[in-house]
């Protein structure tokens, strides 16, 4: 038999090994580009302000993943004005929030809890990558950690009157944050005011951009105002509300009703721009019906039709209706028009009009109540009706001016109505007339808070239902 | 019906049944497998006419006649005689007889060839040889092994092996196919010869001191445990197998008239399952072996799916099968509720064309993929296609059309049945029906707008139609012995079964080309497919089959689309989807490049080298026609997408025999980059529809893209002997590096070791069971990886704002943040055990194989579920948990009759598998809390168990966690104080296949069932999940006499009425979906294929120069039992699906 190896193979053969394992062994194989093509690593976000002033934009822009507050889709002006019987009517899970029949897999539900947590991340992101940050002035981390702190504090504000207490995220960490449980409802409170106080101390007088669009002190301010308001720290509420009116970059008189929800607002606290180019806001999509001769979906209910008095200016302007078989379906239509326009319409979220209501509610009770009826009479005034007709001398007649006038301006308006029927409901402080168990059919203490999601409490076993969802 | 979750093995009942009457076929099958009805072989008739020409010259007229191969050595036939014959038709031996009369030869008939040998020797050679053999003079043994077609046969391996004393001789034919065994000493020796594909040659000889030059012919073996199956990075003969290992050849999957080869494998192949996603043309498969190995990812109530790696010609395509296309078509957004979790659309291996394929082998245990590391982990589908065979010009044309319909149609409700259901349902809500439509709750346009007498079938419009497809294919094959080609093109025109004119067409163009060197040192393989497919489908399904009975015409007279009747707002209207079109063109190229050279002898180099590149251009668009002329909105959307795959392979072969053995060696590395480009553009605001085609016509944009890279990198090896064609010892190994991990969790290594002993080959075992002619025991323990990741995802990424229309805030383009920042993740690993016993009955007339296997995955990497409050719904982790997949296979092949004019073969097949967690280290703080049980398998579930109708109240009513009765209880867990606990276990208990092929004379008859059986979600659940009897929305007529009616109704097995979401009891439905009452036992037996053909006459066909023509009838999902109650059992928990279909294909096969 032959032998096999010659010497000269051998070396052949030896070497080809070699060959491939010095190729293969090798990392550099391996090796790709530090960032993929479409995509950026949060290193390089953070690298300098005028990278991440792009995430700052992403944090105003609220809507990751297509729906983040304030609500692109509309559902948390939509669900709150159902569950205020604001509107009645929509489809599947939405008839569900006026009927008190919310269950734990609603679908709406789901993304108003999911939503602003994911908005949440974003600011705490954010937070986490200017701090310590030494590629960015201290000058310009200073503002923009006023105005994360901002934002973080509006969302746990919407989310503590959804959902009551609710787990405090502060951090990026997802290991700890996945399993948070609830804090209580004071915690969460205290976490929002801890927010605006540092970013009170924080934020300038002027607008940092063009507009209203970013939080100033103002805007702080202004969210103050309404956390005291619901938390009953009167002295607060009105000293707050008090000196965002008396600022003067705010006024209620020069802008016209119907101009009250377009960009350059001269009203406006803080509206963020409606960035769907194409299809405009999602109450405006959802609201407005496909024609004039059709049911809208959503109709205005009779019970807030009833508090429109005669020539109230704002039923012409925030209200659309459509007459079907000779009757009349009234519809919202503060966010007008599905499509862009120009001036754009932009999400309202803080405004002049409801400072001079909180502090009217906030002098009525620390009985001062002419001033109260002051600053209910300059919305009248704009609206186009005389002086509040109630006995100045009377607190419940007072408030109960206030609320109507609320109901009125703030009507599907970001949860208002149905925020301050829960907080006054079976509260002795408001006149009893008025409170849920009284104007809203089906209502019961438990259905003030929307139910967690299901899939939540199956992802994360420390959460615990709210009562009445079992 | 339904099925408490248990977890022992336990059959549903009913199926006892079905069962038994599988065994008793079985036992048929056995029966007329022991009944031998041997086949007599064919009387060979002999034509010659020859005068004085070579022996050789006369072997050869014979071979061509009969197909006989004469075995000689040069030397032997030296002192033959010229030939003088003349034959007419006469029979081979007599004609045997007259040539050799008069030669100095003899000669031996030994299955189909004839071995020539000389005759005693003459005294005087006989004298020198007693001198050698007094001598002791060892001989020089030479030889040359060739095929039936004369080519030589490199790397046979030749064995002289004595018994007293025990000498072995081992040696490998070099590229010429000879060998050579320079000093043999004096003995008598059995001299074997084995060629992977062939039959084993065994001849003893008798050594001397004379020399001896061999020829020996070697034949393609008839046993399938011969042949050749494609493994990983190689080929081997099933008989020393170890591995789990099983092929799929082209006569299986050509007899079934589906479009997708991964549909032609569903019921073929032991613990392999494939899921038509729906009856889409086109549509994506999923596909699955041995279990999920895997936790959730993602969605908690739905479960991801692991599928093989799949591998066309040594080319890695469509990765986790995905989906190739992106915007929303008919076969998108078909989610039955089957619990699993995947995109769906047009599926890559739609552009792969059935009748291209040779072979689809599936990889099962360690043994076979753990040289594919960390993509091995749940199986490999290697799929081979045809290459070209040696001989004549071959041209082959198969052409048929199909006719289509809905496989299992359900039945709906009618007008009159409709209104009778919906005025009952107000009536139980004690509601008017009104016409007032601000009257919220009772407002009802179907009782008091609409024509109370109109009946349409909107299921009959949707679904009713039946389609015809065209399928043509036609190759031309053919090469000498060194070079070989073949080249086919097909074209496939499927048709949706839908209203419209809607169709997938695919083109195709294979080629293979091969070509051997003259020396035989070097091989070249170059495969090439070109596919284009075009699908032109309509916009979203909806739920149209169930609009109500008495609906407004949706569309007028002049062909509009109507969106008011009686004032009566339509919001959706069927229609509009029909003009929503969206055109898919695919284009798929791939190419592999294979190269061998022997650089010494038994030392091969080599490489594959694979490029695959699939595109796709989408366009769908939503004109003004389809739109509701008050809001009118002209868009479209523009989708390109490209994957693509470079490896390249360089690989090291070495064969050696040592000892009594031989073993072969090889060490191999690869380098992989993967690319993916998705772009999508959603235009807005035409100012006509005739501008819809162009993204410029548009005067808005918002584009979207994403790009993703991966490198691969792997050093791979495998050694296997197998010793004294009894014993074999295998070894793989593969470390293999992925870009997709953090530095230092890159690289990992996986290996496997198998072993098996073919006890048939014992001699004891021989004599005692003699009708035992095989029989083996092997098996084999490994570990596999997987890299279930995206790439880049060990980073924290920000993203341009990647969603919908928005415009820059403030004129600061967005960046967002898009995953959770985790470094750490890891490959998964899989251990797994597999044992096998295979055995082969009557000369392998019959095949059994038993097969055992235990797979444990840990370190599972998932997307792991998280609560939102954590920013995001998913990270890529490692979870210390241990998924378990066991079970059994079963698979019969027999050939049970086999004669001149009859021959029935039969298959059947069965595996059941258990799935477990095995382990789970901090399970209840996990986000898995709820949704696993250390100790059960994954695929329990949790909900209510159900109770039944209150008689009362008419509603469902479920057993509280105490045993009360409610009917709203506590979805929490029932460790927490809840109702929920396990109520079922959604693994497939058992499923298999069947199969029958009977060749009469012409005829050819087909017939193959599959079955399965499981707990699934019912039809009801869908029912009750969304629109629930009574609404304005039409059901199945399933419900009629079913539902309460009143107090004391007991009968009722559904509850009562609800006339719309208003209704006091729509809320018990939502628990019935997660109750007991909405799973049940899913078994089905289906007839898969049915396929008939008929082989024209040879007289009729030859007279227009034809060499075989054949008509044909194939026949898919022809017939179904099932207990399950409406809808397709394959497609479970859906009644509103595009339904799978029942396809007849007529058609014509020619060869030329």
């Amino acid at each position: 038999m032959k032998k096999l190896f010659s010497y000269k193979n051998k070396v052949l053969a030896g070497g080809l090994l070699i060959a491939l394992s010095t190729v293969f062994s090798c990392k550099k194989l391996i090796e790709i580009p530090v960032n993929p093509p479409t995509q950026i690593t949060r290193q390089q976000v953070f690298a300098d302000s005028s990278t991440t002033i792009t995430a700052v934009a992403g944090v105003y822009s609220f809507t990751p993943g297509g729906s983040g507050l304030p609500y692109k889709d509309g559902m948390l002006t939509i669900s709150t004005a159902l569950s205020a019987h604001e509107v009645i009517g929509g489809y599947g899970d939405q008839a569900q929030f006026y009927s008190y029949t919310v269950t734990p897999i609603n679908g709406e539900v789901s993304s108003l809890w999911q939503a602003p947590y994911s908005e949440i991340y974003q600011v705490n992101d954010v937070l986490a990558g200017i701090t310590n940050n030494s590629n960015l002035s201290p000058a310009f981390v200073k503002q923009i950690t006023g105005e994360m702190k901002f934002v973080r504090a509006f969302c746990y504000f919407n989310m503590v009157n959804l959902f009551g207490g609710v787990p405090l995220v502060t951090t990026t960490d997802y290991r700890t944050n996945t399993q948070l449980p609830q804090a209580s409802v004071d915690a969460v409170y205290t976490q929002i005011l801890a927010d605006l106080d540092d970013a009170v101390k924080k934020l300038p007088v002027t607008y940092p951009s063009s507009g209203h669009m970013r939080a100033n002190l103002y805007t702080a301010v202004a969210l103050q105002a309404k956390v005291h308001l619901y938390q009953e720290k009167w002295p607060s509420a009105y000293t707050e509300a008090d000196s965002v009116i008396k600022s003067g970059l705010y006024d209620i008189t020069t802008t016209p009703l119907s101009d009250v929800f377009l960009d350059g607002s001269a009203e406006a606290i803080w509206q963020v721009p409606i960035l769907d180019k194409y299809q405009g806001s999602g109450e405006g999509s959802s609201f407005t019906p496909y024609s004039s001769n059709q049911i809208p979906t959503f109709i205005v209910t009779d019970s807030l039709l009833n508090q429109f008095e005669p020539g109230d200016l704002r039923m012409a302007n925030w209200l659309g209706v459509n007459v079907v078989n000779g009757q009349n379906f009234y519809y919202p239509a503060k966010y007008k028009d599905p499509y862009p326009t120009s001036p754009a319409t932009d999400y309202m979220l803080l405004r002049l009009g409801e400072m001079y209501l909180i502090r009217a509610e906030a002098a009525a009770q620390l009985d001062n109540l002419v001033g109260a009826l002051a600053d209910v009479n300059t919305i009248r005034e704009r609206a186009g009706l005389g002086p509040s007709t109630a006995d100045a001398t009377s607190k419940a007649a007072v408030l109960a001016a206030v609320r109507k006038e609320r109901r009125t301006e703030l009507c599907f308006e970001f949860g208002n109505r149905w925020f301050d029927l829960n907080r006054t409901a079976n509260n002795t402080k408001y006149p009893a007339s008025g409170q849920a168990s009284a104007v809203l059919t089906g209502w019961k203490p438990d259905f003030a808070l929307y139910p967690l999601p299901q899939a939540q409490l199956q992802l994360n076993s420390h959460l615990i239902q709210n009562p009445g969802y079992h | 019906m339904y099925k408490i979750y248990s977890e022992h093995f336990v059959l549903p009942p009913g199926f006892t049944k079905k069962l038994l009457l599988f065994m008793k076929l079985t036992t048929l099958m056995l029966f007329l497998a022991f009944m031998q009805v041997s086949a007599s072989t064919l009387a060979q008739k002999v034509t010659l006419s020859e005068r004085n020409s070579s022996l050789t010259t006369v072997f050869e007229q014979i071979r061509n006649q009969t197909g006989y191969d004469f075995a000689y050595t040069t030397t032997t036939i030296q002192a033959a005689k010229p030939v003088t014959i003349s034959v007419k038709n006469m029979e081979l031996a007599e004609v045997l007889k007259k040539i050799f009369d008069d030669q100095p030869l003899d000669y031996k008939i030994d299955y189909k060839s004839v071995e020539v040998s000389q005759k005693e020797p003459s005294f005087l050679e006989g004298l020198k040889d007693k001198a050698a053999k007094f001598l002791a003079l060892p001989a020089h043994i030479r030889g040359k092994v060739i095929d039936s077609l004369g080519q030589p046969l490199s790397g046979a391996s030749v064995f002289l092996i004595s018994k007293e004393p025990p000498y072995t001789y081992g040696v490998f034919t070099d590229n010429t196919g000879e060998f050579d065994f320079p000093n043999i000493s004096q003995n008598h020796y059995t001299l074997t010869v084995t060629y992977v594909g062939y039959s084993k040659l065994e001849k003893t000889i008798q050594v001397n001191s004379k020399d001896i030059l061999l020829r020996l012919v070697m034949h393609n073996s008839p046993s399938a445990l011969d042949q050749i199956q494609v493994i990983g990075y190689g080929k081997e003969s099933k008989r020393f197998s170890v591995g789990s290992v099983y092929s799929v050849g082209a006569d299986a999957i050509e007899k079934q008239p589906v479009t997708n080869p991964l549909l032609a494998l569903e019921g073929q192949v032991p613990g392999l399952s494939v899921i038509a996603m729906n009856g889409v043309p086109g549509s994506t498969t999923l596909v699955q072996l041995r279990g999920q190995n895997s936790l959730a990812t993602d969605r908690l109530s739905f479960k991801p799916y692991d599928q093989p790696y799949f591998i066309v010609d040594g080319v890695p395509f469509a990765p986790q099968n995905v989906n190739v296309s992106q915007l929303s078509n008919l076969a998108n957004g078909q989610s039955f509720s089957g619990g699993l979790d995947q995109a769906m659309g047009i599926g890559a291996f739609n552009n792969i064309n059935p009748n291209d394929i040779e072979s689809i082998t599936i990889l099962k245990d360690a043994d076979a993929t753990a040289i594919y590391g960390t993509k091995g982990a749940h199986g490999v589908i290697l799929i081979t296609t045809k290459k070209g065979k040696a001989g004549k010009t071959t041209v082959d044309i198969n052409a048929n059309n199909q006719v289509n319909a809905v496989a299992r149609p359900i039945k709906l409700l009618n007008t009159q049945q409709y209104l009778q259901l919906r005025r009952e349902a107000f009536a139980q809500d004690t509601l008017t029906p009104s016409s007032d439509p601000g009257d919220y709750v009772s407002f009802a346009p179907d009782l008091k707008i609409f024509d109370q007498n109109k009946y349409t079938n909107w299921q009959k419009i949707i679904q009713g139609n039946s389609t015809h497809n065209t399928d043509i294919h036609g190759s031309v094959s053919g090469g000498n012995g060194s070079n070989t080609f073949i080249v086919s093109g097909g074209y496939t025109r499927s048709d949706y079964n839908y209203p419209g004119s809607f169709s997938d067409q695919r083109y195709t163009l294979h080629s293979a080309l091969t070509t051997v060197s003259a020396n035989k040192k070097f091989d070249l393989t170059l495969i090439t497919d070109y596919a284009y497919d075009q699908n032109n489908s309509a916009g979203g399904y909806g739920n149209g089959v169930l609009l109500p009975p008495n609906y407004p015409d949706l569309v007028d007279g002049n062909g509009k689309l109507v969106w008011n009747y009686k004032n009566v707002p339509i919001y959706t209207n069927f229609y509009a989807g029909l003009l929503q079109t969206t055109t898919l063109q695919s284009y798929n190229f791939n190419s592999s490049l294979n190269l061998n050279y022997e650089i010494v002898k038994n030392l091969k180099i080599g490489a594959s080298m694979g490029f695959s590149r699939n595109t796709g251009t989408e366009h769908s668009i939503d004109p003004s026609t389809a739109q509701n002329p008050s809001y009118v909105n002209i868009q479209a959307a523009f989708a390109n997408n490209a994957t693509q795959n470079i490896n390249i392979d360089p690989q090291i072969n070495y064969n050696k025999t040592i000892g009594k053995g031989e073993l072969t060696a090889l060490l191999g590395g690869t380098y992989e980059k993967s690319t993916s480009d998705f772009y999508q553009a959603q235009a807005y605001g035409y100012s006509n529809d005739a501008f819809l085609n162009s993204i410029n016509g548009a005067s808005s944009l918002s584009p979207y893209d994403v790009a993703g890279l991966t490198k691969y990198v792997a050093i791979f090896g495998r050694l296997k002997y197998v010793y004294d064609q009894k014993y074999i010892i295998e070894f793989s190994g593969r470390r293999d590096g992925s870009s997709n991990f953090g530095p230092g969790n890159q690289f990992g290594s996986f290996g496997s070791l198998g072993a098996g002993w073919i006890f048939s080959e014992e001699s004891a075992f021989k004599n005692a069971l003699p009708f035992i002619s095989y029989g083996k025991l092997s098996g084999s323990y490994g570990t596999t990886g997987s890299d279930a990741s995206e790439g880049y995802k060990f980073q924290a990424l920000y993203s341009a704002f990647p969603y919908g229309n928005t415009t820059p805030f403030q004129g600061i383009k967005q960046n967002i943040p898009i995953n959770l920042y985790n470094p750490d993740f890891k490959w998964a690993t899989k251990k797994s055990i597999n044992v096998a016993l295979d055995f082969g009955f009557f000369n392998n007339r019959l095949f059994l194989n038993a097969t055992y296997y235990r797979d444990r995955e840990g370190d599972q990497l998932v997307e792991y579920p998280l609560a939102a409050q954590a920013g995001f719904p998913t990270v890529y982790e490692n979870q210390p948990a241990d998924v378990q997949n066991k079970g059994l296979e079963f698979t019969l092949k027999s050939t049970n009759v086999k004669s001149n004019d009859f021959t029935w073969t039969s298959t059947f097949n069965i595996s059941f598998n258990r799935n477990k967690l095995l382990a789970f280290p901090g399970l209840e703080s996990s986000s898995y809390a709820n949704q696993y049980v250390i100790g059960q398998p994954t695929t329990v579930v949790f909900g209510y168990r159900y109770k039944g109708i209150n008689p009362t109240t008419g509603l469902f009513e479920y057993y509280k966690a105490d045993g009360s009765v409610t009917s709203s209880p506590d979805y929490r867990p029932a460790s927490q104080g809840g109702d929920a606990v396990v109520i079922g276990n959604r693994e497939t208990n058992f499923m298999g296949g069947f199969g029958n092929n009977f060749n009469y004379k012409q005829f050819s008859f087909y017939v193959f069932c599959q079955f399965s059986s499981g707990t699934q979600p019912n039809a009801l659940s869908a029912l009750y999940g969304n629109n629930y009897p009574g609404f304005a929305s039409n059901i199945p007529a399933y419900v009629l006499g079913k539902y309460w009616t009143g107090p004391g109704d007991t009968h009722a097995t559904l509850q009562r009425l609800g006339s719309s979401y208003n209704s006091p009891y729509v809320g018990s439905p939502y628990y019935f979906a997660q109750s007991s009452g909405a799973y049940t036992n899913d078994t089905y037996l289906r007839i898969k294929t049915v396929a008939l053909s008929y082989a024209l006459p040879d007289a009729w066909v030859q007279k227009v120069n034809i060499k075989n023509a054949s008509i044909f009838v194939n026949a898919q999902n022809l017939f179904t039992i099932t207990n399950y109650k409406f809808g397709d059992p394959e497609q479970p928990g859906n009644f509103t699906n595009f339904p799978l279909q029942r396809i007849i294909a007529f058609g014509l096969n020619l060869k030329f």
